[in-house]
């Protein structure tokens, strides 16, 4: 019984990063058609986001969230600005814009903070361990948990229970009638764009003392973070958790039956598969074309 | 908006596009006479398979509108399939019975596995440098295309493909040579002429495959197939209900594509003396998209040239000491650039000062003031 709860412990850790890094990068597909492939650098600017506010201003990690998730929030405000607005009737070419974003934080990155590994320091309040169900679970994988649980009822509540949800859902829907409804279409998505953005800077400080901080850290993520949205389904967040939860526990199972590398080698062979059969992901909702 | 390529439909344009094809092959066939360097020419024909890489890309890419993010895993099966032939060709050092590859010994494998002992022969590595990635690609594109699975989920399902073969190859080291790959290969010797890697011959090698393939791949865009490519790179549908297999000639693009995509992974082995993991890795198959994109995606020559173009200026940036920091950001740059503004790339500009020349042209003759402009400006669909 042990086992399983250990087990099971393991998958919902790994799934609580998943949705972490994912939930920025499903908000900007799933409500854009935007592939953001620089969704890594944007994690990846969030663990030296936290680790500068560390190093220059003395900030602890919990201190330095809120300016993390102002920061590369704007950040991402200023790509849509400047370069995602012109693709939108391109969806492929973003990708590829996307990606060549990302390549150049990555070197910018190396430039200006150097290319050696970095260590964020894990708040002392939570670097100890719970006993969660007769099992020993270190306390910040705890926290991170709580913490995903909690900014994803936000999001939740943001896109359903406010006018700004509302006014991007009617956009998403049917730019050119929101549109008329006098709805700032543009607007809509350039603050979306930068609330993606700005969570998965979040994400990258949260998992920066999990582990060493690079400017290659996030490539790591994203292909993760992109099965997981589009095994959830455009558009759905509640399939977004889902499906993170599942991806946790089938690596988390599957890691512990073989190894790691066939492990992730199967999940990737079942989410090909998967894409095939059911493109509009497993939780997909029914929306008009 | 610029035009494609292949808009370029009457008789006197498609005499100058064979002709600047041709001039371009030849142009290629002449640099060993002013380089006399063989470590330059080592490296130059290594950046003419890379141009052949990226020119198979196009013709999937640019002509079907399938946008294949794993174009590097043709490339590595075809690299791989020739390296297991030169390793067995190699004279042993540290080898068991049999001839056994060094690495297998290292890695405690008692015999050779039963894949391995075909390639003993080098006419059968070769055929299965172009066999495999084939296959591969037929078993892919009936995968993908039957189930009439498009756009961004095709580049999502090859990318994956793609990722799981490399973690393979890394995960099997004791049959692949995992992460360090296949090395210390002895040299290609065809109808016995050995290709040393730094020596001209390796380079007209390389520079005669290209050409052959080019030509050819030219051939296939100016079929009635390539013709039905394009269209169902346009509008899928209405070519579907014209009753026409979309599904086939999809598989047909992406099969034509991988072959010669492994051909130039077979060369890539040749050129450089190993194999590796890093053949068939994420980023160079990303770099590959690159360098199509830059040199223009409906554009044979174009993505070609793209290829040569940045993979010989990141040789030349990556190595001088002011850019050694910033050619990628450099590179980036460019990138997102070429995206933006010209999403037909360097060869949709030149075809587009083409078309206008060939305007001003035609307003002096008015027999020929009639183009028939095939197939709309690019624009991908979701």
């Amino acid at each position: 019984m042990d086992f399983f709860i250990q087990q099971l412990m393991t998958g919902l850790s790994i799934g609580s990063i998943l949705l972490l890094v994912a939930l920025g990068l499903a908000i900007i597909y799933g409500s854009m058609g935007v592939i953001n492939m620089a969704h890594g650098e944007f994690v990846m600017l969030g663990a030296y986001g936290a680790w500068a506010m560390n190093a220059y201003f003395g900030l602890g990690l919990l201190a330095s969230l809120a300016f993390v998730f102002v920061g590369v929030g704007a950040f991402g405000f200023a790509v849509e600005r400047g370069v995602i607005r012109f693709l939108y009737r391109r969806p492929l070419d973003t990708i590829l814009a996307t990606w060549g974003i990302g390549v150049m934080l990555q070197q910018a990155v190396r430039l200006f903070a150097g290319g050696e590994l970095r260590y964020v320091e894990m708040p002392s309040l939570l670097s100890g361990t719970v006993s969660v169900f007769g099992v020993i679970v270190p306390g910040y994988r705890v926290f991170i948990f709580l913490f995903v649980a909690a900014l994803f009822l936000v999001t939740w509540f943001l896109m359903f229970r406010t006018s700004f949800g509302t006014r991007l859902r009617a956009v998403v829907q049917d730019r050119q009638t929101a549109m008329c409804f006098g709805v700032n279409a543009d607007r809509v998505y350039s603050l979306t764009f930068a609330y993606g953005a700005g969570l998965a800077g979040l994400a990258g400080a949260l998992v920066a003392p999990l582990k060493s901080v690079s400017p290659e850290m996030g490539g790591a993520y994203v292909v993760d973070a992109f099965f997981v949205v589009v095994l959830g389904g455009v558009q759905s967040l509640f399939g977004t958790v889902a499906s993170a939860a599942l991806l946790g526990q089938m690596s988390g199972s599957l890691a512990y039956l073989a190894n790691d590398t066939i492990a992730k080698a199967l999940v990737l062979l079942a989410i090909i598969v998967l894409i095939r059969f059911r493109p509009q992901g497993l939780f997909a909702t029914k929306v008009r074309s | 908006m610029t035009r494609p390529i292949s808009a370029l439909r009457g008789a006197g344009e498609a005499r100058l596009q064979f002709a600047l094809y041709a001039a371009v092959c030849l142009a290629i066939f002449l640099v060993p006479l002013a380089v006399g360097d063989d470590f330059l020419l080592n490296r130059y024909a290594r950046y003419l398979v890379l141009g052949m890489v990226a020119m198979a890309l196009s013709l999937s890419w640019g002509y079907a509108g399938i946008l294949n993010l794993g174009q590097a895993l043709s490339f590595g099966l075809g690299s791989y399939c020739m390296a297991m032939a030169l390793k067995l060709g190699t004279v042993p050092v540290h080898t068991g019975s049999d001839g056994l590859p060094d690495f297998m010994v290292w890695n405690n494998v008692e015999t050779l596995p039963w894949f391995w002992v075909p390639f003993h022969s080098t006419a059968f590595a070769i055929l299965a440098g172009i066999a495999v990635p084939v296959l591969v690609a037929c078993v892919l594109g009936w995968f993908i295309f039957r189930g009439r699975v498009t756009g961004v989920f095709v580049a999502i399902i090859t990318l994956a493909t793609l990722v799981v073969a490399n973690l393979l190859i890394i995960d099997r080291q004791p049959y692949t040579g995992g992460f360090n790959g296949i090395t210390d290969l002895a040299q290609l010797s065809l109808f016995g002429f050995t290709f040393d890697a730094y020596s001209k011959s390796t380079y007209y090698l390389v520079a005669a495959c290209l050409t052959v393939s080019l030509f050819a791949c030219l051939a296939l865009t100016r079929s009635k197939a390539g013709l039905i490519l394009q269209a169902i790179r346009d509008d899928e549908r209405r070519v579907r209900f014209f009753g026409y297999d979309v599904a086939a000639y999809k598989m047909l693009a992406l099969a034509v594509s991988a072959a010669v995509a492994g051909l130039a992974g077979m060369l890539y082995t040749v050129v450089m003396e190993f194999a590796s993991p890093t053949f068939l890795d994420v980023s160079l198959s990303l770099s590959i998209v690159i360098w199509c994109a830059v040199g223009g995606r409906q554009s044979l020559l174009g993505a070609m040239l793209g290829a040569i173009l940045i993979a010989g200026m990141q040789g030349a940036l990556s190595e001088s000491e002011a850019f050694l920091d910033t050619w990628m950001l450099v590179m980036g740059a460019i990138f997102v650039t070429v995206v933006l503004v010209l999403p037909n790339g360097l060869a949709g500009l030149v075809s587009a000062g083409a078309h206008r020349l060939a305007a001003m042209l035609a307003s002096r003759d008015p027999r020929r003031g009639e183009t028939v402009h095939l197939g709309k400006p690019a624009e991908d669909r979701p």
